[in-house]
């Protein structure tokens, strides 16, 4: 028998969200077994490790959400339905579907900031940018990875 | 490297495989061992100079003990564990070999599910429908908009989804907890109304997490769930953390 490890994206009542790591950052960092005679990362204070990590997961896992909602965006339909100023927040969105589509709007607006005037937030912190490039090319091979390796035989 | 200390991932019984393949943390990864004497084992590597909370090592971290939970019990050390040298964490295995092992007693066969209860932010609809508080602020947000209006509109607004989420979480709970060993209340989440750790047998896993999302799907106007598990039993190890016992089992 198996049991396979299941992250939200693959639950079917919750809304799909790639971030994993995310949701299980708290866990890692408040919970687990503490050994007193073992250090914690003493040189760095425990509350600025757990903002710092949560910062740099968090918006990885934002990017990566965007990107995900953007992908999954049905233009043809969308399009169809929503002209472009209500599309780009001109008027309150009413029903729950158009506040999706609001939002999808968002996305589009933020990932276009990003790459065109990404240049700031690059320079400011080069060594996370530098982590975050690394993780890119890593983080889209997970969902294969996880299906096929996190398996408990019983 | 061996001045920055031994970083240390689980304890774990002796004899348990190492999966392969797997760095620890570190750039480049560290290689990953074993030490151990007796009947208990340390998973370590080399601390690397100038450890973070850094994501690709919090993945490191988090893949590791994911694999070594797939093989056998596991004690899972709290990120950023770092001892001096490998002969003290020697004698710490040795000096609390009963008390470890019996953790690892505990826990064999055994999961933790993570279930995170989060508003409903998609459910605005049946929130405005349901919530006579906000009706009434949207109607006069409507009649007379303007600033003043559209703040308290949105404070009920948030004040409603939170209210509704915890109480649909502790609902969760109260459903849920047959289901598991144990129940452990996680550490507070910005944004989230319910954090909450089950312990559960192997062979329940698919049970609960069958039950948890058609809890979801049936609360879905009320509570966003995200879960996480099977994972290796952080919130069952920690002497801060003691699980709630659950009545009968």
């Amino acid at each position: 028998m198996t049991a396979t490890t299941y992250y939200s994206d693959e639950v079917v009542a919750c809304p799909p969200r790639s971030g994993t790591l995310y949701d299980v950052l708290e866990l890692i960092l408040d919970r687990g077994m503490v050994i007193d005679v073992f250090i914690r990362v003493s040189l760095v204070g425990i509350e600025i490790l757990k903002v710092d990590a949560r910062i740099v997961v968090a918006s990885v896992d934002t990017y990566l959400r965007f990107a995900e909602a953007c992908n999954r965006l049905d233009l043809e339909r969308d399009s169809g339905s929503t002209t472009v100023p209500e599309l780009f927040g001109g008027g309150a969105a009413k029903a729950v579907g158009k506040r999706k589509v609001r939002r999808a709007a968002d996305t589009v607006g933020e990932t276009v900031r990003k790459v065109v005037g990404g240049g700031d937030e690059e320079s400011d912190d080069e060594d996370e940018g530098e982590d975050e490039q690394q993780e890119r090319p890593r983080k889209r091979r997970a969902p294969a990875r996880k299906s096929s390796r996190r398996r408990v035989e019983a | 490297m061996v001045t920055d200390g031994v970083y240390v991932y689980a304890i774990l019984r002796a004899g348990t495989a190492l999966p392969k393949g797997l760095g620890g943390v570190g750039s480049p990864p560290a290689p990953v061992r074993t030490i151990g004497q007796g009947p208990l084992d340390a998973v370590v590597s080399d601390a690397p100079p100038e450890l973070r909370a850094r994501r690709r090592d919090l993945l490191a971290h988090q893949e590791l003990l994911m694999r070594l939970a797939d093989e056998g019990p596991v004690l899972p050390m709290r990120f950023g564990m770092v001892a001096p040298d490998e002969k003290t964490v020697l004698e710490q295995l040795a000096a609390a070999e009963s008390r470890h092992a019996a953790a690892l007693e505990q826990l064999a066969g055994r999961f933790e599910i993570n279930v995170k209860a989060l508003p409903a932010q998609n459910a605005l609809a049946a929130l405005v429908a349901e919530e006579k508080d906000v009706r009434r602020l949207r109607d006069a947000a409507r009649r007379r908009p303007g600033y003043e209006a559209s703040i308290r509109l949105g404070e009920a607004v948030t004040t409603a989804l939170t209210r509704r989420a915890a109480a649909a979480g502790r609902r969760m709970v109260r459903e849920l907890t047959p289901g598991a060993r144990a129940v452990a209340a996680g550490p507070t989440v910005p944004g989230c109304a319910l954090n909450m750790s089950f312990l559960v047998d192997r062979g329940d896993t698919d049970t609960f997490l069958t039950r948890a999302r058609a809890f979801a799907d049936a609360h879905r106007e009320h509570v966003e769930l995200r879960l996480a598990g099977p994972l290796p039993c952080y919130s069952f190890v920690s002497s801060e953390a003691r699980p709630v016992p659950v009545g009968g089992v």
